[in-house]
């Protein structure tokens, strides 16, 4: 294959609780065939990564790490060294309001009193960084660290700056998350937006977490460029050739036979992109696919526009002497 | 890839462009009791606001997203860039994002959209065909990085035309933290000064304009030849020396210079406990020898910590620095501290230069490295 190309090498779903539950949806089936097991909410992260060093995580760190820890494949509790590769490895996070919760609980409680009755362990927590940060400090990643806030296009946003990271030989590995949490801030912030076309109700925020790592010229399913665009199914020519999945936009028109996940999740916010392509590449890996091409994932809305890229079937080499 | 810098506009509490950089010269300390919040319960008393309000107790809402607006729409129109007719993407690097708004709505229950908790919104208002906006929430050093990641597009042949940007308000949540770490409200930001109490929050917005150097044209502002990036994973607040200096020496070995070729750096210089001894010895590690080494000043006295703007705005003042051949003396600093006893920093009065290279540092919470290496012809 392409050395400059880029490819998926792990990938890991974290998501408790989605709200399609047995229903049989095809969002449902293709998410509970390539996630069949339930993934602990973030008051019981510590079963994933050991209880050290979580105090004063908020939701949505614990939710990243136990998707990153399961990417790797690490076993239960807190790494005792940095993974191998770590110095060279680059960190990059999507999530809109994964911090807001902490944001307010710091000015209420300094309102009803003094800057004194808030806890200093909070102050990372104001900067909304902490997630990527976090991730950094406890894996030993000293690559680049981005935290990238865009909206609803934003988890394919981190996935197009990771790979940049990998084209500008700024890392040799990069690891991309999108997480958002559920708490009742988010919600509230969640309510304020329009439902998306052709819904009644907007569907219900969810907590959710996922990780792809990415690197050049590896042996997994190959990225394409990611697309921005302003409709949702006005897909460049780089992104038509056919495909055998179609992951859709929340709520899209026009995209039909495509899935929308965030039917069988709940709304997932700018954890979503991520959680397409690690779907996609669970997809691709799990013998399931058929037909031609691999899968063409579409996210973003009406407001913020939207964001496509295509991940197709890892190239097998031919066998050597083979005809 | 070396990029130019066609087009370029800030907005400090000196207010724009040509404003600041004439306060900078003069060594003017711009900053303010501070307005709009109970001082008493923060901690916190002073600051540099930018100040757009009609009366001391108006806070008008989006501030962050006005000002970043306004700034890139003057440094797009300066390059003479047409987002109709070519690729243009928006990278804007900011810490705080426009978390003021999400306060005010969650606790005093004032109007807010989610999507202006980024900055879409905000630029399309005043340049509705840019092919994108990308906000990269990366501490007090994002607009760093979003320097980085617009280079790296414009090298990737993703774009033909990047602007990146910065923009930052204070939010009570962070002048929260600062008191609650702080045994007294701090007085002055006094980069590198012996017995300095701490750091105070600045405003404002910055934006650059970037083309690849061979697309450019005549009459560049100045070249950017590197921005390097690294992570600390360290600690979540406390700076590291070992991440600071890989982050140099990444800048360096991708703008194809050494220590040597290096004649101006415009410190991060918080005033911090933290940053400052931090930030001497990881200089006096990179430029250990290269005597006599650079000349070291600082602008957060003059205009505060900017926290996502601070390194766009570090790096025009390093280019002004460099054409009109003056750098501005650092404000608050009259005695440096004795870890910054090895730096050439510029004290009391502006210093004359003949720079041609100047490097750029800005360090961020959770250890998030950015060091930018320009160049400009005199």
């Amino acid at each position: 294959m392409n050395s400059d190309g880029v490819t998926v090498t792990a990938h890991a779903l974290h998501v408790p609780d989605p709200i399609g539950g047995f229903a049989a949806t095809a969002a449902g089936e293709l998410f509970s065939s390539v996630a069949p097991e339930p993934a602990c909410g973030p008051d019981q992260a510590h079963t994933v990564l050991g209880r050290k060093g979580l105090l004063f995580k908020e939701d949505a760190t614990r939710l990243a790490l136990c998707a990153v820890h399961r990417a790797f494949a690490l076993p239960p509790g807190k790494l005792t060294e940095p993974l191998p590769g770590a110095e060279h490895t680059a960190v990059v996070v999507s999530s809109n309001v994964g911090n807001a919760r902490t944001v307010r609980d710091i000015v209420a409680e300094m309102r009803a009193g003094s800057a004194h009755d808030v806890s200093p362990l909070n102050g990372p927590n104001a900067s909304s960084n902490v997630i990527a940060s976090t991730l950094a400090i406890r894996y030993g990643f000293t690559g680049p660290n981005l935290m990238v806030c865009s909206g609803a296009t934003s988890g394919l946003d981190a996935v197009r700056l990771g790979a940049l990271l990998l084209r500008g030989q700024r890392a040799r590995r990069v690891v991309v998350v999108g997480v958002e949490p559920d708490d009742e801030v988010a919600r509230g912030l969640a309510a304020l937006r329009p439902a998306a076309p052709g819904t009644a109700l907007p569907v219900p925020l969810r907590a959710a977490a996922a990780c792809v790592v990415l690197e050049p010229g590896g042996t997994g399913p190959r990225l394409g460029g990611v697309r921005r665009h302003t409709r949702p199914d006005d897909i460049a020519d780089t992104l038509a050739p056919p495909t055998a999945l179609r992951l859709t936009a929340p709520g899209a028109p026009g995209a039909g036979g495509g899935i929308d996940l965030t039917a069988h999740l709940g709304e997932v916010y700018g954890a979503l992109g991520v959680v397409q392509l690690a779907v996609a590449a669970a997809w691709l890996g799990s013998g399931q696919p058929s037909g031609p091409g691999g899968a063409l994932i579409t996210c973003g809305d009406g407001e913020d526009g939207y964001a496509s890229v295509r991940l197709d079937p890892a190239v097998v080499p031919a066998l050597a002497g083979g005809g | 890839m070396h990029v130019a810098i066609t087009g370029a506009e800030l907005l400090t509490c000196h207010g724009g462009t040509d404003t600041t950089f004439a306060a900078l010269a003069k060594g003017v300390d711009g900053s303010q009791g501070l307005r709009f919040y109970d001082t008493g319960r923060i901690n916190v008393t002073r600051g540099y606001h930018v100040d757009d309000s009609a009366d001391a107790e108006s806070e008008l809402p989006l501030r962050a997203g006005r000002w970043l607006a306004r700034c890139v729409l003057g440094a797009v129109r300066q390059a003479g860039v047409d987002p109709a007719a070519e690729r243009v993407s928006v990278i804007v690097g900011t810490g705080l994002r426009e978390l003021r708004a999400m306060e005010r709505w969650a606790v005093d229950g004032v109007p807010v959209r989610r999507r202006d908790l980024h900055f879409t919104t905000a630029v399309r208002e005043v340049l509705p065909e840019v092919t994108e906006v990308i906000t990269v929430s990366n501490a007090c050093s994002a607009s760093g990085h979003a320097l980085a990641l617009a280079q790296d597009l414009l090298a990737a042949g993703e774009a033909d035309a990047v602007v990146a940007a910065g923009c930052d308000a204070m939010s009570e949540s962070m002048l929260t933290m600062i008191g609650r770490v702080a045994d007294a409200p701090t007085p002055a930001l006094q980069p590198f000064q012996e017995g300095r109490a701490g750091v105070l929050l600045g405003e404002g917005a910055v934006a650059v304009v970037l083309r690849r150097a061979a697309d450019a044209g005549p009459g560049a502002l100045a070249t950017v030849l590197a921005t390097g990036l690294s992570c600390d994973a360290h600690h979540e607040t406390a700076p590291d020396v070992g991440g600071i200096v890989a982050a140099m020496r990444d800048a360096h070995r991708r703008a194809g210079v050494s220590p040597h070729d290096i004649g101006l750096v415009l410190a991060h210089g918080t005033g911090t406990a933290l940053n400052d001894p931090t930030e001497a010895a990881a200089l006096d590690t990179v430029f250990a020898g290269a005597a006599p080494g650079p000349l070291v000043t600082g602008i957060k006295g003059a205009i505060g910590h900017t926290s996502g703007s601070a390194a766009l705005m570090s790096l025009l003042v390093a280019a002004e620095a460099m054409r009109s051949g003056s750098v501005p003396a650092t404000v608050g600093l009259a005695e440096p501290i004795e870890a910054a006893a090895g730096l050439r920093l510029v004290v009391g009065e502006p210093a004359p230069c003949d720079a041609r290279v100047a490097q750029v540092n800005a360090f961020g919470f959770g250890g998030v490295n950015a060091v930018s290496v320009i160049g400009v012809d005199r």
